[in-house]
């Protein structure tokens, strides 16, 4: 039985042995990555192009929405065709985005967006200064109340939050978590929400259930759809859904100083619309001294509402991979990267 | 023989403790019990009906500000620059030296090296198993990400034996170490991934280190506790023979007790690589790559299909390793080759090995030199497109309108409306100090008054960590999805038990269960059943019922054959066989097997909380999704004392059962 055991044992050490020495002669072919980034469509063109002065490597948080892989790609194409600076997109989670630029391993994140992350702000950039602001990326984003839009024929009063107040209106939302107050969805944890507060502070008869993650809130909007059944929940524009399903925002009082004064607070007398979301880009502090073309070119980048969708539209619906699409938009809007650059 | 089976038995160990129940011995405990249970009461009814703010272990706070401190500090104090930074290079070297290799040896390589491998230590059906799986991830178009998520596995596996191996030995020899161990061991299988994942990113940086060292929390246990069986389960007699040879202390443990203990611990390797694939995609979150990356993609996109294949890809994968690693070589077959001199070369590990290896290597250069370099294009299946038409299949035609029962969406309804919110409601309107008075009686009936203790102390943390109302919810749905999966797995168990046909049947769709992360069925599950916690509940269901299948099974198998004999032989029928014989000399087993699946309810309670379940899982998920880490922490610690209370319960019962029969 022993035998077995050191005979397993000694394969085992050959074999690492010899896979060593082979590996010696191909290592540096291998892709220098570690598992830890994602691999890269377009880098085949990096080599190619390395006329300029090579900038150091730079790594770009990419977080789980088409947005920020939209984003991250244009960037990627432009750092690495016109600045030869060769780039690696890293798909990470939103809140581990946050040590990554603080300890250097991540260089920048191209889509904050801010009602999330007010405490990373403060920890990152206002206090440990590790983390810098380079500006808005340019689209605004808005979370608010949404109902499917084909609720509105036979219910138009829903068009405004004063609709839920009744108790009849409130329960066409009841589902079996609810019982018999109306249920208002909410999706992912990790995002920003008042929903608590406002249906509290408006007294609608409502129940706050939490989805607990954006696919859930997605499957459930889906199949709302497809049963024609009432759902209110809380969500966002820019989202690839939005082009999918018929979806329209419930108004909520306007933002007032008191109301931003008590998100402030966060004393939970908040009672209004959600403030609009100004979308930003943050680097890492060494970032300016490692590559500072990069940096400036990364600082000026921005992107209309309009040129974003038309990219996600393309990974969305079309079905091109976020690299694709990228490539397709800085291909045909040779101008706007031009400026990018100045 | 199971091999995927995991032993997460909460602190297994080989007992041989004594019995503990209360009735036989003698009064005093008795009535210390009775004693202690009304002064519970009395303090508790002056108390009131909820937990007093008083009782608060501010654990919340206490992790809030550790992590904000490491968030300012981890820059410049020492533990991060001299202890975890190094850390973080040395395990982000390993992985890219361990990747490089596997690229290296190209696809036609990796499946030779599979195929030797298993030759060796499982033979041939298990090479033939283990090369067509790995082949199986290429097929779905998966090879590369394949090779990221087995280094990064390869490298959390090595390390959690490096450290769980000696860990375990100490732990064989010494019953304290036994004892202080198994309550770290609980805490760090029970205790959900999601809390600990952000503050181990501060501490370790992005990428490779922080889910290598997620991974090593996870899989580590049953590299302990199977080292430790082993070492434990080694007979007195073999010691002592040694001993009175004149063997050392040193020279007892490496001649004597770790080759005697050698099956167990072989077996703890397996169980930590099987472990070790469970948390592939929580891992991709701090930016991985790999598997769980696709899996994550999938759903972000909410379609099936697309997180469906990376899931089916992480179970091939999982299969090929465990097949190479179960190390159930059949005895090798005698005078095959007459010749001696050949069978003197055959038999010689080193010629094997040799030649073999050099058989691999020249494998892998002649694809490199014919540019085999990604898997063939012309190899690939596709399953998104079939897996998507069946979920919307399913979508249409089982949420509604199925005749009789309604379908799942009113399945669903009716199972919140008139078995969930009443239990919850029941469980969070009983005073706190009721329930922990409940759960005191049934410690003490079912293991006397220091499991009665133990309860009581573990829900009174509970309400120290200021989780009380949560901790009601959750344990109101573990409840429903416990009586579900035991009313799934018993009879299935028993059915497969009696069954060979249905057990070869069952086996690759139990693996599969297991090691496909949950998060692949989730949306599918969502569909069927509207977000809520019926889903959590059914996924629990789901990932739960595979050990409780596996261990009514085995325990039936494990009868032996003379007492069904004697019964058969004075005429009874099968089904007097069955529950006269089989099922009471089977109950040990089968009380593991409620165990377990308790065990696997709780660790999926934040998968739960992912689409709807609520409770403590959501607290955790705020923990890792919000940045709160205190608030994580505290969810996190109150289902480790809730798996504590209910785990020590059952395998009382499982005690208590083995000494009736005796």
């Amino acid at each position: 039985m022993r035998n077995r055991f050191t005979r397993s044992a000694s394969v085992l050490t050959l074999g690492a042995l010899l896979v060593v020495a082979t590996a010696c002669g191909s290592d540096t072919k291998a892709p220098a990555s570690t598992g830890s980034v994602a691999p890269s469509d377009t880098s085949a063109t990096t080599d190619t192009s390395a006329t300029t002065e090579a900038g150091a490597d730079i790594s770009l948080a990419v977080n789980p929405w088409t947005g920020a892989a939209v984003n991250a790609n244009v960037a990627k194409i432009v750092l690495e065709a016109s600045l030869s600076t060769k780039t690696t997109l890293v798909d990470i989670d939103e809140k581990a985005t946050w040590p990554g630029l603080d300890d250097g391993s991540l260089d920048a994140v191209l889509e904050v967006w801010p009602s999330g992350h007010g405490a990373d702000f403060d920890t990152y950039i206002t206090g440990k200064k590790t983390v810098v602001d380079i500006g808005k990326l340019g689209p605004s984003a808005k979370i608010g109340w949404y109902i499917p839009t084909s609720m509105l024929a036979d219910h138009p009063d829903l068009a405004t939050w004063e609709g839920f107040k009744d108790p009849a209106n409130a329960k066409l939302f009841a589902t079996a978590e609810s019982g018999d107050l109306g249920q208002f969805l909410m999706g992912d944890p990790s995002y920003v929400s008042y929903d608590e507060q406002i249906i509290k502070n408006l007294d609608l008869p409502l129940k706050f259930v939490v989805a607990g993650s954006e696919a859930a809130l997605i499957t459930a909007v889906q199949q709302a759809e497809k049963d024609g059944t009432p759902l209110l929940l809380q969500f966002w524009q820019p989202h690839w859904l939005q082009s999918k399903v018929k979806l329209t925002e419930v108004k909520l009082p306007d933002v007032t100083d008191a109301c931003t004064a008590a998100a402030t607070a966060n004393d939970g007398s908040y009672a209004c619309d959600y403030p609009v979301d100004i979308l930003y880009k943050a680097a890492s502090a060494k970032l300016e001294a490692k590559n500072p073309k990069a940096f400036a070119f990364l600082s000026k980048m921005q992107l209309t509402t309009d040129q974003q969708n038309e990219i996600a539209a393309m990974v969305d619906s079309d079905g091109k991979t976020a690299a694709e699409a990228a490539q397709t938009w800085v291909d045909a809007n040779p101008d706007v990267v031009a400026e990018w650059l100045k | 023989m199971t091999a995927t089976m995991p032993t997460r038995a909460l602190g297994e160990t080989p007992s041989r403790d004594t019995i503990t129940s209360g009735h036989s011995k003698s009064r005093t405990p008795l009535i210390a019990a009775v004693v202690a249970l009304a002064a519970l009461a009395i303090v508790g009814f002056t108390l009131g009906h909820t937990a007093p703010t008083w009782l608060d272990a501010h654990v919340r706070p206490w992790f809030d500000s550790v992590y904000k401190w490491s968030q300012l500090n981890n820059g410049t104090n020492w533990a991060f620059r001299f202890v975890f930074h190094p850390i973080a290079d040395a395990i982000t070297w390993s992985n890219d030296k361990v990747l490089a290799l596997l690229r290296a040896l190209r696809w036609p390589g990796m499946l030779a090296l599979t195929g030797v491998i298993g030759l060796r230590t499982g033979g041939r059906r298990a090479a033939i198993t283990a090369v067509l799986a790995l082949a199986g991830c290429g097929v779905l178009g998966f090879w590369d990400d394949t090779l990221i998520t087995v280094a990064l596995m390869l490298v959390a596996v090595g390390i959690s034996l490096l450290v769980g191996i000696p860990l375990g030995i100490w732990a064989g020899l010494s019953l304290r170490a036994d004892r202080v161990m198994r309550t770290i061991l609980d805490t760090a299988q029970v205790m959900p991934a999601f809390c600990y994942l952000l503050p181990l990113v501060v501490a370790f940086g992005i990428g490779i280190p922080p889910a290598v060292m997620a991974t090593v929390i996870y899989a580590i246990p049953p590299a302990v506790r199977l080292t430790s069986l082993g070492i434990r389960g080694v007979a007195v007699t073999s010691t002592e023979v040694g001993t009175s040879f004149g063997c050392t202390g040193p020279q007892l443990l490496t001649k004597v007790r770790l080759p005697l203990a050698r099956r167990a611990i072989l077996l703890g390797i397996n169980q930590v690589i099987m472990m070790a694939f469970g948390v592939v995609v929580i891992s991709a979150l701090v930016g991985t790559g790999g598997l769980g990356q696709d899996v994550s993609d999938g759903l972000a996109k909410v379609n099936v299909g697309l997180a469906f294949a990376p899931g089916l890809a992480i179970v091939f994968a999982a299969v090929a390793i465990d097949r190479i690693t179960t190390g159930e070589r059949p005895s090798r077959r005698k005078n095959a080759i007459a010749n001696q001199a050949i069978r003197a070369v055959l038999d010689n590990p080193r010629y094997v090995g040799a030649a073999a290896m050099t058989a691999i290597v020249g494998i892998a250069a002649v694809a490199k030199m014919t540019g085999l370099d990604d898997f063939p294009q012309s190899l690939r299946f596709d399953v998104v497109k079939p897996v998507n038409s069946l979920a919307t299949w399913a979508n249409d035609h089982l949420r509604n309108g199925v005749p009789i029962v309604g379908g799942t969406g009113s399945f669903s309804d009716f199972f919140v409306t008139h078995l969930l919110t009443p239990m919850r409601d029941l469980f969070q309107a009983a005073a706190w100090w009721l329930i922990i008075v409940v759960f005191a009686a049934i410690g003490w009936v079912s293991g006397g008054w220091k499991l009665a203790t133990l309860c009581s102390v573990c829900l009174v943390g509970i309400a120290s960590l200021r989780v009380w109302d949560l901790a009601m919810d959750t344990l109101s749905q573990v409840f429903v999805a416990v009586l579900l999966s035991v009313a799934l797995a018993i009879p299935i168990g028993i059915w497969s038990g009696r069954s060979d046909r249905l057990e070869r049947l069952l086996r690759p769709l139990l693996d599969a269960a297991q090691v496909m992360p949950a998060f692949v069925y989730l949306v599918p599950v969502i569909f069927l059943f509207n977000v809520g916690r019926v889903p959590g509940v059914i996924a629990s269901v789901i990932y739960a019922i595979p050990p409780g299948i596996r261990l009514t099974s085995l325990g039936l198998r494990q009868v032996p054959y003379a007492p069904r004999e004697a019964a058969l032989s004075f005429g009874a029928t099968g089904r007097q066989e069955l529950f006269k014989v089989q099922l009471p000399l089977a109950l040990r087993s089968i009380m593991l097997a409620l165990n377990q699946t308790i065990i696997m309810v709780l660790s999926m309670v934040v998968i739960a909380a992912l689409i709807g379940g609520g409770g403590l899982g959501l607290e955790t998920v705020y923990g890792l999704r919000k940045g709160e880490t205190g608030r994580g922490m505290a969810g996190g610690l109150a289902i480790v004392l809730l798996a504590i209370v209910l785990d020590r319960i059952t395998q009382a019962w499982g005690k208590r059962s083995s000494g009736g029969l005796r």
